[in-house]
């Protein structure tokens, strides 16, 4: 390295190490967001060039002589060589989902540190390296899924597990956002009406690209931005109407039982009519959405008013239970470390993959782009008044039902703020209330509309935003509810086509309404479960979901652990065994917590026991809803359990393969495509 | 001025991949067909269905 190069990559260095000594050491008073801006940048510039240059070299050695799957099985449909800058916007829009988004907003609860150090160092060397490892992984074993890579390189239980889990998370996934959605829609005709005109504009696109202009997708999603963009200057009238305003004023319950119909119907409608066009709308919005609160955060450097750390890193936290270890890590998965990715990492992407050296900048650079929209997403939390930020995100079963109870508890804290303040900015985004709306999508539109309006327009716009943002989250996640729930009913299938035949065959119709209601009633039971949750069903869920994702991560690392252990012996494995002995740690501690710890807020089981104790000293108000809630907690206890479970069986099925290897008892046999030499040529590129 | 109007090109590019639309052209290259209506029904309904298979990120 040249003397210049090297004086600039220790100023980059040094200003990562001021930066975040800035935001570790600073105290008392606010500091300015661009510090976790820097902070990142500098931070993940340095993780790049040298620890993901280091991975791609000396671990991987990519090769740009080797032809890449990409050419090799070059079909021109999924199998095609294509420029690394497209392949990096394709899967970083693949990986990003509202996981970045929500999970730090959530982790705030604990003040501005713990989460952002963890998505900094956790993306730097867990999710970066995860994503990287298993997509040259699958590079070199002519694109195989996580899946099929388990079976091979662990065996034939890792490759069953690695099934059985993914389809296990699907539907705490899809539960999850759906709660997040009901959150942030109920009792909002805004919103709701705003989120309900995106289906029939969703159904006019897939009509238009179907038999109007077939093809024109960027036409076609142009029209539908326009019109979305209409649908929520609409709703505002709408919401403000005497007649119309009731229609679409809706409770939990009736958005969570609308979301299920509407996940049933969907993932049963043919793609091309309704999930595609929104799926490439959304995915359209999200990218643009990223890059305007990119803008936004540098042009307006809003201060964090949430303190570096809060009272509640104790455990007592009440947008969900827990001390910050474990809880901070599984809370904020996406956007440090995601299992998730690897699905991406071993699905379209590796057949995308022109040159070996492209998966650097795709697999390593992706997540570093990801953790920063973590980054900006916690930014956005923390620019709310801390009592604002707990007063919409704590649950009604915490803080009290009244607005009167909730900003009693909530100042008692040490978190002041007033019910005026709270009508007075619920007036002024548009909604009659803002207390008590859980699930981390409101408090991050809000955080959006103040930077947002910041940076031009004013108060008098903040409603036009803070409706932008919900459409925006909410657009993506029904995306995600219809396509995760058809994805699962396909996995299902998988299954059960062991058993029954006529039930694996996606084309016969019973079979696939049959799984379809499976899945659909799957995960619906949890949304209706996080709906009736007297804790706000976020407390339950979130956990869980962050608890299922970290174990696939877990899975995944053990498969790239295998795999650098059978290339290079012991000499990189701690490349990949860091971040799973820590991953390993901390979700089991979560998981362990969650069903065991005697305090009710925290444990199931406590919950469980807790309720039932109170139903038999008659304390209970209503015994039915107490029998389904001690149901519940039994039931998230087991599911908690079966992932740990499921997980260990690979973790100690890797480690035998690891020690067989290591005492040469067992063959360390790589499972790479032969080498072809590449005839792509600079030009096609 | 010309490093503007490469990125401009690459950001169409990306937006182009996105929407399906240059694996629409592939296909059509390879198969020695026409852009029609049918043609995009066909390829849509391969392209969505394999898709539509995989597991979306959260």
């Amino acid at each position: 390295m040249k003397l210049l190069g090297r004086l600039f990559w220790a100023a980059v260095a040094c200003a990562a190490a001021f930066c975040l000594g800035g935001i570790a050491l600073n105290r008392g008073e606010h500091i300015n967001s661009i510090w976790l801006v820097l902070a990142a940048a500098c931070t993940y510039a340095i993780g790049y060039r040298f620890y993901g240059r280091f991975i791609a070299a000396r671990v991987m050695t990519l090769n740009d002589q080797r032809a890449t799957p990409a050419e090799r099985l070059r079909n021109g449909h999924d199998f095609e060589p294509t420029n690394k800058w497209i392949v990096f916007g394709h899967h970083f829009a693949a990986i990003a989902g509202p996981g970045p988004l929500v999970g730090p907003v959530l982790a705030a609860q604990f003040g501005y540190l713990p989460g952002t150090l963890w998505i900094i160092i956790g993306a730097v060397v867990g999710g970066a390296v995860q994503d990287f490892v298993i997509l040259f992984a699958s590079m070199r074993r002519d694109g195989k899924s996580l899946g099929q890579m388990a079976r091979e390189e662990i065996g034939k239980v890792g490759g069953f597990i690695a099934l059985v889990t993914v389809l296990l998370i699907m539907i705490i996934l899809l539960a999850v956002v759906g709660l997040v959605v009901v959150n942030a829609l109920k009792g909002s005709p805004w919103g709701t009406f705003t989120i309900a005109a995106t289906m029939p504009i969703a159904l006019f696109m897939g009509l238009y690209l179907r038999y109007w202009r077939p093809g024109k997708v960027l036409e076609c999603s142009a029209i539908g931005f326009v019109l979305v963009m209409a649908s929520i200057f609409t709703g505002q009238a709408v919401g403000q109407s005497p007649d119309l305003a009731p229609v679409f004023t809706l409770s939990a319950m009736a958005l969570a039982v609308g979301i299920i119909l509407y996940g049933f119907l969907a993932s049963s409608l043919p793609v091309w009519l309704l999930l595609a066009p929104r799926d490439y709308l959304s995915t359209f919005v999200k990218l643009g959405v990223v890059l305007m609160l990119g803008i936004g955060i540098l042009f307006v450097r809003p201060e964090l008013q949430l303190p570096a750390f809060t009272r509640f890193v104790d455990g007592n936290g009440p947008i969900f239970a827990g001390k910050v270890f474990p809880f901070c890590f599984i809370t904020i998965a996406c956007g440090a470390v995601s299992g998730f990715h690897s699905l991406i990492s071993s699905g379209t992407t590796p057949k995308m993959i022109a040159r070996e050296s492209h998966a650097w900048p795709v697999g390593y650079g992706s997540m570093l782009l990801e953790s920063f929209v973590a980054i900006m997403a916690m930014i956005a939390a923390c620019v709310l008044q801390p009592g604002v930020y707990f007063a919409v995100n704590s649950p009604a079963g915490v803080v009290g039902a009244t607005p009167a109870a909730a900003v009693a508890t909530i100042s008692a804290w040490g978190f002041p703020v007033t019910v005026t303040d709270m009508t007075s900015l619920a007036r002024d985004v548009g909604e009659t209330t803002l207390f008590s709306r859980t699930g981390g999508a409101p408090s991050l539109a809000l955080g959006m509309a103040h930077i947002f309006a910041r940076s031009g327009g004013g108060q008098a716009v903040i409603g036009f935003w803070y409706h932008f943002a919900i459409m925006f989250e909410a657009l993506f996640i029904l995306t995600i509810i219809d396509a995760g729930t058809r994805v699962g009913r396909f996995m299902l299938q998988d299954l059960l086509g062991h058993i029954s035949k006529p039930l694996g065959r996606t084309s016969w119709m019973p079979g696939v309404i049959a799984t379809s209601a499976l899945v659909v009633g799957g995960w619906g039971y949890f949304l209706i479960q996080g709906v009736r949750d007297p804790l706000g069903g976020i407390n339950s869920l979130w956990p869980l979901f962050g608890i299922s994702n970290q174990l696939l991560a877990s899975i995944a690392l053990c498969v790239a652990t295998t795999i650098l252990l059978k290339m290079h012996g012991a000499k990189f494995m701690w490349i990949t065994c860091v971040p799973l002995v820590w991953l390993v740690s901390a979700t089991f501690t979560a998981a362990w917590q969650k069903i065991f710890s005697p305090i009710p807020a925290l444990g199931f089981l406590a919950q469980a026991d807790g309720l039932e104790a109170a139903l038999r000293a008659g304390k209970a108000a209503n015994a039915a809803a107490a029998q389904t809630l001690i149901f519940n907690a039994r039931l998230d206890a087991v599911v908690c359990g079966v992932f740990m479970v499921l997980v260990a069986v690979v973790l100690i099925d890797s480690v035998r393969v690891w020690a067989g290897i290591l005492n040469g008892s067992r063959e360390a046999q790589v499972n790479e495509a032969p080498f072809v030499l590449t005839q792509l040529r600079a030009e096609e590129l | 001025m010309s490093g503007l109007r490469r990125f401009g090109k690459l950001a169409l590019a990306l937006l182009r991949e996105l929407a399906d639309e240059n694996a629409y052209q592939r296909y059509l290259e390879r198969h020695g067909r026409q852009a029609s209506g049918e043609e995009w029904r066909l390829f849509s309904e391969e392209r969505l269905r394999a898709k539509y298979a995989r597991a979306k990120c959260c």
